[in-house]
């Protein structure tokens, strides 16, 4: 009896030992995010106090307000979503044929051809930036919108996942919807689409977050505010600010970061288990 | 599938009367349109794929034996001059720099990433709602943008005004000049990468240990192991295909590391943390040289396909599969 309170006791321990571990852990890890926020919520003096506060003693709202402005975010939010979207359209339109054609397909060459896929995964961007660059600026596309959106135009790992998918619907509801006369579009988009549903939530979810946050191409191929993605709108800022020497704005500029976080945070909040299996399934990216 | 073997049995039966002969020629005409149909489901992306990943890549080969320097409008084709260049001036170009500078960033980033990830995965497992939540706060890092963590990081490590300084006072240590000192501004870059990534391979190292039989642990159990012995021998053995994968993703990533330097440090102070991929931004955009950068950007390739093949080979022999 004795031994066994004993070792009741000792895993009390270990498990109170773990929780206040993990809590420790996770207030270190949340910390640059809190100090984000509280940030954005100083004013100015009580930024640059030698002696920081870990809540603000008054707080100013109007710094998000002058961020706004200073960013015009609303052009910034347009363009991003504009050009995300673009994206997301090309990656679904042509993930969800290809796909269909590399799972379900019968012609000659399907699995060589599915190699380039495969091995245009490997290829990093930050290598074929170059040629790239020299097309969208022979296109005269430099500085549009047509331009960001042709660095999208397709997502080897869209198709990977939506053909892992589509590879695991059994072949009798195919056949089920030959039988009734769907022909490919039909099946695809009233069979494979919606019995893939997760995935494709996923998939797309994982596209959205890619533009929303993109900034190497943002960067290079928008020159001016008419093409300003929201990542480049925010380095744009701190770099105007840092231009007046001076640590006293960081609380605007937490505030633009906080703007620009808001709309990724809730996302996650809303389909976390989405997310999080598209990310353990098979996260290549 | 089905339909290969239907076609297959068509074939292989001889027609027998002139009706049946042509019922067989519109049925395989019938499949070879279907095929025809398939084969052009997947025609826009595999245009695109060439266009955006194969094709680029053979212009490089082709940019890396020009003259070009983006400001003439033509190029004369060169030879090796580039190649030539490339490794006569290797003690004045910054090549090699750069490409130690991207090495450490990935080796200490990956390294630590991989085994923190291992160690959050242990402590974070308890199946409750508190843990789960705690979790997701742990993971979210990996969808914030990393040019929105790198100002926020910025700020933080501030040399005079920054928090984490601040801190480091308070505790009696001497300030650290986080992102002004040559030493230390790649282990700062590193520090704010490991905080972006650790929550994720929690979660992949986590979903896999769910993934291990329970069998495994019973049997060992009923052995007498200890704690320490299964973690050794049965969980650790059982990860590997997920320590590989994780090792090449991450290997990958961080090599590619762009964002984070163009912000914090814009590749300095010096050059101290002017990665490959800051240094062919700066090529092009700043030198024009695109003939030179292509050959560099070429090397770089060169260098992530053989770790990646290395990688996988060795995944392929030692790394253990739950059977």
């Amino acid at each position: 009896m004795m031994l066994d309170v004993d070792y009741r006791r000792r895993a009390l321990t270990a498990r109170r030992l773990q929780t206040f571990f993990a809590v420790l852990v996770l207030l270190v890890m949340f910390f640059p995010l809190y100090w984000m926020f509280m940030t954005s919520l100083k004013t100015a003096d009580e930024v640059v106090s030698l002696t920081p506060t870990f809540v603000p003693s008054r707080i100013q709202l109007e710094n998000y307000a002058t961020a706004w402005r200073q960013v015009r975010f609303l052009r910034v939010i347009f363009n991003t979503l504009l050009v995300t979207f673009g994206h997301i359209f090309f990656h679904m339109t042509t993930g969800i044929l290809a796909a269909y054609g590399f799972s379900r397909g019968r012609f000659k060459g399907r699995d060589a051809l599915f190699i380039i896929v495969l091995s245009a995964m490997m290829i990093p961007e930050q290598v074929t930036f170059i040629p790239v660059y020299v097309m969208i600026a022979h296109l005269n596309l430099i500085d549009t919108y047509t331009g960001l959106i042709f660095t999208g135009l397709v997502s080897p790992f869209t198709i990977f996942m939506l053909r892992q998918n589509f590879m695991a619907i059994d072949q009798s509801y195919l056949d089920a919807a030959k039988v009734d006369g769907l022909g490919i579009i039909g099946t695809i988009f009233h069979v494979l689409v919606p019995m893939s549903k997760a995935s494709m939530v996923t998939v797309m979810l994982i596209s959205f977050i890619n533009g929303w946050n993109s900034y190497f191409w943002p960067k290079i191929i928008g020159k001016t505010d008419r093409t300003l993605l929201m990542s480049v709108a925010l380095a744009k800022m701190k770099n105007m600010f840092e231009g007046l020497a001076s640590t006293e704005f960081y609380n605007v500029i937490m505030a633009g970061v906080a703007i620009s976080i808001v709309p990724v945070v809730l996302l996650f909040a809303l389909n976390q288990r989405y997310m999080m299996e598209g990310y353990s399934r098979n996260a290549m990216k | 599938m089905q339909g290969r073997k239907a076609l297959r049995q068509l074939l292989s039966l001889a027609p027998s009367s002139k009706y049946d002969m042509e019922k067989s020629v519109a049925l395989k005409k019938k499949f070879s349109k279907d095929r025809l149909c398939e084969f052009l489901c997947v025609v826009p992306a595999l245009a695109a794929i060439l266009l955006l990943y194969h094709y680029p890549l053979t212009q490089l080969v082709r940019y890396s034996f020009t003259d070009w320097n983006m400001l003439k409008k033509t190029y004369r084709f060169v030879g090796w001059k580039n190649w030539k260049w490339l490794f006569t001036t290797l003690d004045t170009n910054g090549i090699v720099n750069s490409f130690n500078v991207t090495i450490i960033y990935t080796v200490c980033s990956v390294a630590s990433v991989m085994v923190l990830g291992l160690f959050l995965s242990l402590l974070m497992s308890r199946k409750t709602r508190f843990f789960s939540f705690m979790r997701s706060v742990l993971f979210m890092p990996r969808y914030i943008a990393m040019s929105s963590i790198a100002i926020i990081f910025l700020w933080i490590l501030d040399e005079n005004m920054g928090v984490a300084n601040y801190l480091l006072r308070l505790w009696g240590a001497k300030p650290v000049p986080w992102i002004s000192s040559p030493n230390w501004a790649i282990f700062s870059l590193c520090m704010v990468n490991i905080w972006k990534n650790l929550g994720y391979n929690m979660m992949i190292y986590l979903s896999a240990m769910q993934g291990i039989s329970k069998d495994y642990y019973e049997a060992a159990a009923l052995d007498g192991a200890g704690v320490v012995v299964i973690f050794r021998k049965i969980t650790l053995p059982l990860l590997s295909p997920t320590t590989a994968f994780l090792l090449v993703t991450q290997f990958i990533g961080s090599m590619k590391v762009f964002n984070i330097i163009d912000i914090m440090t814009s590749g300095g102070p010096g050059e101290a943390t002017q990665v490959v991929t800051y240094k062919l931004y700066d090529m092009i955009f700043v030198q024009y040289r695109i003939d030179r950068a292509s050959t560099v950007a070429l090397v770089f390739f060169f260098l992530l396909m053989v770790v990646t093949i290395l990688t996988m080979r060795w995944n392929g022999r030692k790394v253990n599969y739950d059977a």
